[in-house]
């Protein structure tokens, strides 16, 4: 293709997935980000590291979203971000002034020449070519549903909850300190790191006898000691923390909103139609989806609940059985990789937001818009 | 005041927010200030930190920002260096020939073995391999083979689904274009071209048809529809291993979040698959006034050099204040007084007020400066100043500028007159004697050269609580004489009367004693 490549030569377009916690960051046409960094910036005056996504004021939003994408191009990217194009996955439902201030940022004040806003759930689809699928998202903040059909999102059955990394990290913190660990050892990071190194999804039947109670409990996993270098200090992790820290998305409640429930009731409210095919088409991502043993579980708890929970038993009908994607490279950067695979195609030219339309309007156009949707267009 | 603890007189940059002098650039050809976030930052060059070699940007791009030579440990990301070790080799080509007497031999074997013992002579090798001396992990650990050659040599560890992503990537490519040609056709369809006599037949395409039959070709050009195996989806997953319930496990061999994060395309969760990292280069960074694109900041090019070839600081063109002490303990409501030294860093004299209001604009710079930037804004190349005028000059205009957030909360008593400040003169640094002037302004306590101590004498404010931080703010305005010339047709310096406003934070009110 000599058009792309005489474009793709000039200046690949730098893809960018700002997540809550990391930020995946590279270019266009190629097969994996140049980094993975924390959402994190440092403050000129106090010193102090803070989260991007922290912030109590827009302008306040717009001066760190400057400092952490200056740090993004001169250290990290090492281009000018003038004059160049940009993809950027984005959250369908995140807030609109996020939305708002990072076009302001990158336009005005990067003067960049497009951005091309994609959501992450159909981007992430894309890097399977297949063009149905139920897309979880397993996020910092939250872990989101999105049903794709024919690539078209059915927005009315999205459905999302607040159990993420951050709520596995506070169910961490929680255990540790009720087993008696001083609670100023237990930063954020050193829950990640015990979060990432040590825990691990159960399975079901050990679970289940957990949660039952009883007498013939299942021997915990060993236990493992994990040093603080920082403190000199020595954690111990209790087996039993190692295999229940993910137990919160799988909670059986009177809300029935645990992981499980939350893909069977975002297939009950797609049409009939559609339900098979959802069902055999599963794809996790995000880098939540990526501990060991998720899968298994989730398989496994979803067939149970199929033919057990007498609410599913009587609304799915026929044989079914939850079929699962793997994802091209590690879930973490999967929709970033859709972003690079969208970079790489003429979409970039046709379908961006250029700098001209923007300064414009001063308005990046939006799905729940009526401005920008009404159906005889504005 | 330590150097290192943030200076508690800030300046107010052009575009509103507030900084030490030390961070801030002087444009002067606006003639503003600047700072840090209101100037476009450009890249130079690129270097590579550890073995400073300069290198040129395209290569740059195609070694995707990495030192071709220097690797970072991806332990602890520190940087690995080379180490040789010597190793043995047996030449069996030479054990061969070893009855004949070799001919062949002391071509490339050293000399001193091999005439003292011929059989099975060891000859030796230097094999290097690279080892981090923070962690002291090596590329032994796990199982590089050790290189001939010192840099250069190492292997890249492959992404493992490359071949699948280029053929996502030419899929999709090939989609796009399928459907823009599609709509392309569409459109000629739906909008014929005005003929002067209407034709039926070219709406619906049949005329392309009917000359594709005459000369033999198919009917429809044959279009190569994009294809891709598509992903499979499966019921099979993977389980946990049977033994995690078992077996203990052993933090050492597991990699953090770091290590897997510095590997972003195959994130290993085994300590044994991690693998030497490249260096990311740095780059120099250029500054330019977005106005009217001068260069503020130009390093230069030699990675070694720490120079710039062009260095407009602010701390060279506009008077320095630093707050030297408060004559008495800040007590709310309770009047004080500061001292504060002025410095020229100029060679002209300065002429200086502090005003507590904003003086006028000097109305002959405005308008010199729009005159100047319709006339011609200068930028470094050709190519820019062909496609980028326009574009820069509309943005320049859209430049968001925020209001200055007024923190100040004590009532300050203006200076009745204005002074002079003298000169920079290096060799006067060396006078003994302090020249008395004879009418000096009652508030100035003290001069030497282009210094000044002053007495200002102010309030602070009466709702003040206990242990909060009196901030003064006042306008200083000074001479500044301008030796670049925006117009071309008059040579000599011209000077310009600028002010820029000025915070001190004094220090903390006396705890109320109740």
């Amino acid at each position: 293709m000599p058009i792309y490549e005489s474009v793709m030569q000039e200046k690949p377009p730098i893809v960018l997935d700002i997540g809550t916690a990391y930020t995946k960051l590279g270019f266009a046409a190629e097969a994996y980000p140049r980094k993975i960094m924390p959402t994190e910036v440092v403050m000129t005056t106090t010193g102090i590291r803070k989260r991007l996504l922290g912030y109590e004021t827009p302008e306040e939003l717009y001066d760190q979203l400057v400092d952490f994408l200056q740090t993004i191009f001169f250290k990290h990217l090492l281009v000018s971000p003038k004059e160049r194009k940009f993809v950027l996955v984005e959250n369908v439902f995140g807030p609109t002034v996020l939305r708002e201030t990072l076009a302001r940022v990158l336009f005005v004040h990067f003067d960049v020449s497009s951005v091309l806003f994609v959501p992450v759930h159909l981007i992430a689809l894309s890097t399977l070519a297949v063009p149905t699928a139920l897309v979880v998202d397993v996020g910092y903040s939250e872990t989101s549903v999105m049903p794709v059909f024919s690539g078209v999102q059915i927005m009315g059955a999205f459905k999302d909850q607040s159990y993420g990394g951050s709520a596995i990290h506070a169910e961490i913190k929680r255990q540790l300190v009720e087993s008696g660990v001083k609670e100023s050892l237990l930063t954020e990071s050193v829950l990640e790191d015990i979060k990432v190194r040590t825990c691990f999804v159960t399975t079901m039947e050990r679970a289940k006898a957990r949660a039952n109670g009883g007498e013939d409990q299942p021997t915990p996993a060993p236990d493992v000691d994990y040093i603080v270098s920082d403190n000199d200090a020595v954690i111990q992790v209790p087996g039993l923390l190692r295999e229940s820290a993910y137990e919160i998305m799988f909670e059986a409640s009177n809300e029935r909103d645990s992981l499980p429930h939350l893909i069977l009731r975002s297939i009950l409210d797609c049409t009939l139609d559609v339900r098979r095919a959802l069902v055999e088409s599963v794809f996790l991502v995000g880098g939540g989806s990526m501990v060991q043993g998720l899968l298994a579980r989730l398989r496994q708890e979803l067939q149970h609940l199929l033919t057990e929970d007498p609410f599913y038993a009587e609304r799915f009908h026929g044989e079914l059985q939850f079929k699962f994607f793997n994802a091209v490279g590690k879930q973490n950067f999967t929709a970033w990789l859709g972003g690079a695979l969208c970079g790489a195609t003429d979409l970039i030219q046709t379908r961006s937001l250029v700098k001209e339309t923007y300064l414009k309007s001063e308005h990046v156009p939006d799905w729940s818009n009526l401005c920008d949707n009404r159906p005889t267009g504005s | 005041m330590s150097f290192m603890q943030p200076s508690p007189v800030k300046y107010a940059c052009s575009c509103g927010i507030l900084n030490p002098i030390n961070m801030l650039f002087f444009c002067r050809h606006c003639p503003k200030l600047r700072c840090g976030f209101c100037v476009t930052h450009e890249i130079e060059s690129h270097f590579c930190s550890n073995c400073l070699e300069n290198i040129p940007s395209t290569e740059a791009r195609h070694k995707k920002n990495c030192c071709a030579n220097c690797f970072d440990c991806p332990c602890c990301q520190h940087t690995l260096s080379a180490r040789a070790s010597t190793v043995p080799v047996v030449r069996k080509s030479e054990e061969a020939k070893e009855p004949k007497d070799g001919e062949s031999k002391g071509e490339a074997t050293p000399p001193v073995p091999a005439s003292s013992k011929p059989s099975a002579v060891p000859t030796t090798k230097k094999m290097y391999y690279l080892s981090c001396l923070s962690c002291r992990w090596t590329t032994r650990d796990v199982g590089i083979p050790d290189q001939g050659v010192a840099t250069g040599t190492w292997p890249d560890n492959e992404c493992l689904y490359q071949a699948r992503f280029n053929a996502l990537v030419e899929y999709f490519q090939a989609v796009v274009l399928q459907e823009k040609q599609e709509k392309l056709e569409f459109m000629r369809r739906k909008a014929p071209k005005q003929h002067k006599f209407p034709s039926l037949t070219d709406r619906t395409g049949l005329t392309v048809s009917l000359i594709r039959r005459q000369i033999g070709w198919n009917d429809k050009a044959p279009k190569a529809k994009a294809v891709i195996a598509p992903a499979e989806a499966t019921a099979e997953v993977e389980g946990l291993p049977e033994n995690i319930f078992t077996e203990p496990l052993n933090l050492r061999n597991v990699t953090t979040i770091t290590q897997r994060h510095s590997q972003p395309a195959d994130q290993p969760t085994a300590v044994g698959s991690l693998y030497p990292q490249r260096r990311s280069l740095w780059i120099k960074r250029s500054l330019r006034c977005r106005q009217c694109e001068h260069n503020l900041i130009k390093p230069e090019y030699h990675p070694t050099s720490i120079k710039y070839r062009i260095q407009h600081f602010a701390s060279y063109h506009v008077p320095e204040v630093v707050m030297v002490r408060c004559e008495q303990t800040l007590v709310a409501g309770k009047s004080n007084a500061i001292l504060l030294k002025l410095t020229n860093p100029t060679i002209y004299d300065m002429t200086i007020r502090l005003l507590t209001a904003s003086p006028p604009e000097d109305p002959q710079l405005s308008t010199e400066a729009t005159r100047v930037a319709k006339e011609e804004p200068i930028s470094s190349s050709p190519l820019l100043k062909a496609v980028g005028i326009t574009l820069s000059r509309q943005n320049s205009t859209r430049e968001v500028k925020r209001d200055v957030i007024d923190v100040s909360n004590a009532e300050i008593v203006p200076l009745e007159s204005e002074f002079v400040l003298n000169q920079r003169d290096d060799s006067k640094e060396f006078d003994e004697d302090v020249q008395l002037s004879t009418e000096e302004p009652k508030f100035i306590v003290w001069r030497k050269g282009n210094k000044v101590l002053l007495r200002l004498q102010f309030t602070p404010a009466e709702e003040l609580p206990g242990l909060a931080d009196v901030v003064l703010g006042f306008y200083m305005q000074y001479t500044y004489v301008n030796t670049v010339n925006n117009a071309q047709e008059k040579r000599e310096p011209t000077t310009h009367v600028l002010h820029s406003r000025v915070f001190i934070t004094a220090g903390a009110t006396e705890q109320k004693a109740n």
